[in-house]
């Protein structure tokens, strides 16, 4: 009996080597696991004609339901009470969509570096500090006192850890398997999160730190020049002349200016910038439509991701009959229609999240100072998971305000490095759950606005129509009476005059009826005229959306389904029209004949940003450069460097008083000359930029090509980001400057177009597939019909325990 | 043919292993088989590789032709291989691998009694 040195050497090699597929290396996944055919990602090749039919045993489904997919994979879901369609709904998400849900959500709480390691550790800070899950608990208590929003969640949170219980390794969803973690139970917390993390996204960027910066560099006719609270020519959301009721409140008159804000230095602020989200939102009476039916259009304008934020359902059970874009995550449907309305969402933009400079009290960690008094933080301890390494412990100051989010990596992400306590309407105890769930169920106009009543955060702007033939639309959300130009900049923390005070009753949010105009129209703009009673200000208000579809819109008659899928689409920019005459009459003198042959391409050009056009490349190329021109040298230093809204841009350059602002390039020097005649270099900036961008186009042409579609670059990525799971180079058009606001990773993220006669006739498309799985065909089957500005028609099943439709391809039975 | 069979036995064996243990289970069993075949290292390593590769093979053509191969070439992709074929080759060379060596010490660790060892 001998075994020789070799058996045990070659035993230690092939255990390590065993040992090392099945762990995961560096970024490398476990590859033995993750190759193994039977167990691993190939498990998820999903066969290309899979029949999803299926009987289901879920005892906790009382009255039985049925689901039947469409063509598309959309569920019809038919069940007998609310317990049993939510709980449905759930189940049916997480069969289709449950790593991104479970990703999201641990994105929402900060929760990524549990599963991804320390790379995410920034992130998860920055969530920690924003007060996200202390934002979350306390919504969640509003939402679990409420008994029909706590039925609705408990039974959704329900189904999709009945699904998640079925699952064993082999059944996980593909990216658990790449990235070697599994599912966790799904709670209500988690629903809660998820609001807040849509409401975090909408209400997330913020002017204020800028503009404080700005207000103390800049002279106060410069500063109102190039900041406007109100853009010349807006059209606001709630149509011009539109009557409002009196106040109910009496609006506070503002603090001494030295009260309210602090003064910074330059030197106390750090860098950079995020991009506001745009939607559109419009809606058409039958005065204006060849149906005499009224048309309502959303394209809400968010991150294109895939697995997409939006998932297509329809919602079945006695008193509620709803169809429209699910939040896989969360119950209901969040825009659609139902069996007598229709509704969208458009970012509302009213500043509901504000900044205080805290003033600490030197040499207690403990305490900071507020109306005269040392007053304690209350502390929250984070501990937040890292996966392979200790867990991290923050412990984040609570002020009266809400959370001091300064922390050293904040210094370096952006802004001011001072103590700021956030103050935002997203921290307070809300029930948007219940507003989404009456929303689905409203039958009415009034029952329309009870719902509403209860969105809170974010604010949206809430387009509606109805098969009575009403269309409104209401400026949404919980807002503060506060005096004139609060919040707008940071302001002093430790006086008790800044603090944010009464709650202006929701009733008397600006809204409009039935306006005489016949349309109304959302998309980002400021929300009414000047006689709006309560003071407000924006957070990322824009207008060439608008101004492009009320041109559209004012003098449209006989509309159809079809022309309004079509405006969707328009690239028309409203900035290249109003910048490139005038810019290219400036500048027709100095033109190389090279130079001209391009000043050509741009005066022949429609001024459509459409897929295939090297003008649009060669105008937006342009426009970066100018605006780096004009302003870079004197506004470099400004936060996120916040420059002014491109429409101002725009107007300035129309009016000639932008040239004050343009500085002299660094190899120039400002002489006495200069100053007594007309200098020389401001008729030559405007040549440069236009020089830069031929330089730059020169360039792409001979790597990519100076198609629009190739230079812009809209990619649809994968969560994870992984080029494999992802679409790049879409060939689309338009930018955020047009109504179809396709950008880098920002665009329409779902069309929606609905007639409400008699018979509703309802289109929609969204840049992914009903299946969140990457081996499956439904991953991103819409994509090239989004954007090819192709619709499906959505088929809206009458509310019924059988259907007799020709679209349906599969059926679920559940006893 | 005992060869053959041995081959047979081994990827059914890990077929069935596979569906209920992790992946892994497909060694151990390509390591008992070797144990009491009687034969060389070279030999029990071509058996071991063999018959993981081919039910690895099968196994993954039953999942990626009926899906296109959909789901092969994102993974190609992602470990920047050419096509999804080459996916599946590494595939099949790592589970062979996997079985060829487990066999391999399967046979080294056989006791040698002297009637083996002639």
């Amino acid at each position: 009996m001998k075994i020789p040195i070799k058996g045990y050497v070659l035993l230690v090699i092939t255990t390590i080597l065993i040992y090392l597929l099945d762990h995961p290396l560096g970024a490398l996944p476990a590859i033995g696991r993750l190759l193994d055919p039977v167990n691993g990602c190939l498990a998820n090749a999903e066969p290309v004609n899979k029949d999803f039919t299926a009987d289901l045993k879920l005892p906790a489904v009382k009255g039985g339901a049925t689901v039947w997919f469409d063509n598309r994979l959309v569920p019809h879901i038919h069940a007998t009470n609310d317990h049993d369609l939510y709980f449905m709904e759930g189940y049916i998400h997480a069969s289709f969509r449950l790593w991104q849900m479970d990703m999201e959500t641990r994105a929402a709480a900060g929760r990524v570096s549990e599963v991804v390691g320390d790379k995410a550790l920034a992130f998860d800070r920055k969530q920690r500090y924003k007060g996200m899950g202390y934002a979350a608990e306390n919504s969640l208590r509003a939402m679990e006192a409420d008994p029909r929003t706590k039925l609705v969640m408990d039974a959704y949170t329900e189904g999709i850890n009945a699904y998640i219980a079925t699952l064993n390794y082999r059944n996980y969803p593909f990216e658990y398997k790449l990235m070697g973690f599994a599912p966790e139970p799904y709670t209500n917390l988690k629903i809660s999160l998820l609001l807040k993390y849509m409401a975090d996204d909408l209400t997330g960027s913020t002017d204020d730190i800028a503009l404080t910066y700005l207000r103390d560099i800049l002279p106060k006719d410069e500063l109102e020049l190039l900041f406007p609270d109100r853009i010349q020519g807006s059209k606001p959301v709630i149509p011009e002349g539109t009557v409002f009721d009196k106040p109910s409140l009496t609006i506070p008159s503002a603090p001494a200016d030295s009260v309210a804000f602090p003064h910074f230095a330059p030197a106390d602020f750090g860098e950079p910038k995020v991009d506001g989200k745009g939607s559109n939102n419009w809606i058409l009476s039958g005065s204006r439509t060849a149906s005499g039916a009224p048309i309502l259009c959303n394209d809400p304008h968010l991150a294109l991701n895939l697995p997409s934020l939006w998932y297509e359902a329809q919602l079945q059970a006695p008193g509620i009959n709803v169809y429209g874009a699910s939040l896989p995550g969360t119950p209901g449907v969040v825009i659609g229609f139902n069996d007598s309305l229709t509704w969208g969402f458009t970012n509302n933009y009213r500043d509901v999240k504000d900044f205080y400079l805290i003033k600490e009290v030197e040499g207690n960690k403990n305490k900071y100072w507020f109306a005269g008094k040392q007053v304690y933080y209350t502390k929250r301890v984070e501990v937040i998971k890292v996966k392979g390494k200790p867990d991290i412990v923050d412990t984040i100051n609570y002020t009266l305000h809400g959370p001091v989010t300064y922390a050293e990596q904040n210094a370096k992400a952006g802004g001011l490095r001072k103590p700021l306590a956030m103050c935002w309407m997203g921290h307070r105890a809300s029930n948007e759950m219940l507003a989404i769930y009456l929303l689905n169920k409203a039958g009415s106009y009034n029952e329309f606005v009870n719902a509403i009543l209860h969105f809170e955060c974010p604010a949206q702007n809430m387009g509606y129509a109805d098969r009575q033939g009403n269309i409104a639309i209401w400026g949404q959300g919980q807002f503060v009476n506060k005096w004139k130009d609060q919040g707008k900049y940071v302001m002093n923390g430790s006086d008790s005059a800044t603090l944010w005070k009464e709650l202006i009753p929701m009733r008397e949010n600006p809204h409009a009826l039935n306006p005489a105009q016949g349309y109304l129209c959302g998309a980002n703009q400021i929300n009414t005229d000047t006689t709006y009673p309560y003071n407000y200000n924006g957070a990322g208000w824009v207008n060439l959306r608008s101004w492009r579809i009320n041109n559209l819109l004012k003098d449209r008659q006989k509309a159809t389904v079809k022309d309004m899928m079509e405006m969707q689409q328009d690239t028309y920019s409203e900035l290249a029209a109003g910048t490139l005459t005038c810019f290219l009459k400036k500048v027709d003198s100095l033109l190389s004949p090279e130079e001209r042959k391009y000043a050509d391409i741009l005066k022949g050009w429609d001024y459509r940003l459409s897929s295939e056009s090297e003008a649009a490349s060669i105008f937006q190329i342009w426009w970066y450069f100018f605006n780096k021109d004009a302003y870079v040298l004197r506004f470099y230093k400004v936060p996120g460097q916040f420059l002014p809204l491109q429409e101002r841009t725009m107007q300035l350059l129309q009016s000639d008083e932008l040239l004050r602002f343009i500085d002299p390039p660094r190899s120039e020097k400002v002489t006495l000359n200069d100053i007594l005649n007309p200098p020389v270099w401001i008729f030559k900036m405007p040549k440069r930029s236009l020089v830069e961008a031929i330089d730059s186009v020169t360039k792409l042409k001979s790597i990519i090509g100076a198609e629009w579609y190739k230079v812009k670059n809209t990619t649809i990525s994968h969560l994870t980001k992984l080029p494999a799971l992802s679409y790049d180079h879409i060939k689309i058009g338009g930018w955020g400057n047009t109504i179809n606001a396709a950008k880098e990773n920002h665009g329409p993220s779902w069309r929606m177009v609905v007639q409400m006669g008699k018979e509703i006739e309802a289109y929609g498309v969204y840049p992914g597939g009903q299946s969140g799985n990457p081996g499956s065909k439904y991953y991103a089957s819409f994509l090239d019909d989004w954007a090819g500005g192709k619709y499906y028609r959505l088929d809206f099943m009458p509310n019924s325990a059988s259907q007799n439709d020709s679209l349906i391809k599969y059926t679920w039975t559940i006893r | 043919m005992k060869f053959l069979l041995s081959i047979i036995l081994i990827a059914l064996l890990s077929a069935g292993a596979e569906f209920i243990l992790p992946w892994w289970s497909c060694a151990v069993v390509c390591f008992l088989v070797a144990l009491f075949a009687k034969q060389g290292g070279g030999k029990a390593f071509l058996m071991g590789f063999l018959s993981v590769g081919i039910f690895w093979l099968v196994a993954a053509l039953m999942r990626d032709i009926p899906n296109e191969h959909i789901l092969s070439s994102r993974m190609a992709a992602l470990f920047k291989l050419p096509n999804y074929w080459m996916f599946i080759i590494v595939t099949v060379f790592i589970g062979g691998l996997v079985g060829g060596l487990s066999a391999w010490v399967g046979a080294t660790l056989r006791p040698k009694t002297p009637n083996t060892s002639r």
